[in-house]
């Protein structure tokens, strides 16, 4: 394949070639490149202050704190999102005696009892009085 | 000043570049001076217009200062800064093209008779219109190598191809552009 590149130029390209400068132009041109690039280089001169590197990094600390903060967030729905929701569970069921007559079953809820319904449960002790029962549905236990 | 000097290894690079990354400005024009001639005519050659080379030959050696910093540690200037040339080279011709004055060619120089300056000034339209016609690696392949005397290997470099990939585009250019210019050839 060596012949294959070996195909010779083209001699009238050579028309194409930059006019030769005189000095004077070379010279100017290189003035006007270095005029240019002065406000450039006189910045990389400046000194750099310790705030300056840290108010460098601050920008890309800002998108990986924020990028942090919403991986945090998503993970977090997402996992709340996964746990299956509570099932309602009527006060009658709750407050029944186990069939060993052991204590009443769990309350499932989101919001913790008030005090005072834990007063009302622990005076009941074995079974409920109707008074009590009601104190309880008067809205001191939260169902759910 | 050769293209070859243009792109070698040179042995003060690596420290130049490190201080024009200081802002040293005797570092910078060191640099400019070794590359603006070569820088000029490979300009020149894809914009066939001596202000607009110049433009761009000072278009990319603030940009080259504005990118400093990418450049490797350890790395050669030149080719690094003849690809910002080349790839702005093609990006302003765009631009013109658009602008589209058609403006006579300069350089035709009126050293021999009115028909032969009109000739050599038809033929370099030719040329130019033909080159321009080339596809873009090819075009810069055939400047940097048989314009400006670039070597494969450099050209590699500068346009980050293969060699062989700068051999064979050299070979299709030569080819495409013999075809374009075929009626114009005068017979000897």
């Amino acid at each position: 394949m060596a012949e294959r590149h070996d195909d010779p130029p083209i001699t009238e390209i050579e028309a194409l070639r930059a006019p030769a400068r005189s000095d004077a132009t070379r010279r100017q041109l290189t003035e006007r490149i270095l005029a240019a690039a002065e406000p450039l280089l006189a910045r990389r001169r400046e000194p750099v202050s310790s705030w300056d590197v840290l108010a460098g990094w601050a920008r890309p600390g800002l998108v990986a704190a924020s990028i942090a903060l919403l991986l945090a967030a998503g993970a977090l729905l997402t996992g709340r999102m996964g746990q299956p929701p509570a099932e309602p569970v009527t006060l009658d069921e709750v407050l029944a005696l186990s069939e060993s007559g052991e204590a009443p079953a769990l309350l499932v809820s989101f919001n913790e009892p008030s005090a005072e319904a834990f007063a009302a449960a622990a005076l009941m002790e074995g079974a409920p009085s109707a008074d009590a029962i009601e104190s309880v549905n008067r809205g001191e236990i939260n169902e759910r | 000043m050769t293209a070859r000097e243009g792109v070698s290894p040179a042995h003060d690079e690596p420290f130049l570049v490190e201080r024009v990354r200081q802002g040293d400005g005797q570092a910078y024009g060191t640099l400019v001076e070794r590359y603006s001639d070569q820088a000029f005519a490979v300009a020149y050659g894809f914009l066939q217009h001596a202000e607009d080379a110049e433009d761009l030959v000072q278009d990319a050696f603030i940009r080259a200062l504005e990118k400093i910093d990418s450049l490797g540690r350890g790395s050669l200037f030149g080719p690094w800064f003849y690809r910002l040339l080349v790839n702005a080279a093609l990006n302003r011709r765009k631009y013109l093209a658009r602008r589209q004055t058609q403006e006579v060619p300069d350089a035709v120089a009126g050293h021999e008779s009115p028909v032969a300056d009109a000739d050599r000034a038809e033929l370099r339209r030719q040329l130019a219109g033909a080159l321009s016609s080339l596809p873009t690696d090819l075009e810069a392949v055939v400047i940097l190598h048989d314009l400006e005397g670039f070597k494969h290997p450099e050209i590699a470099k500068i346009l980050a191809i293969p060699e062989g990939t700068s051999r064979s585009h050299l070979w299709k250019a030569r080819r495409q552009l013999r075809d374009r210019l075929q009626e114009f050839r005068r017979p000897d």
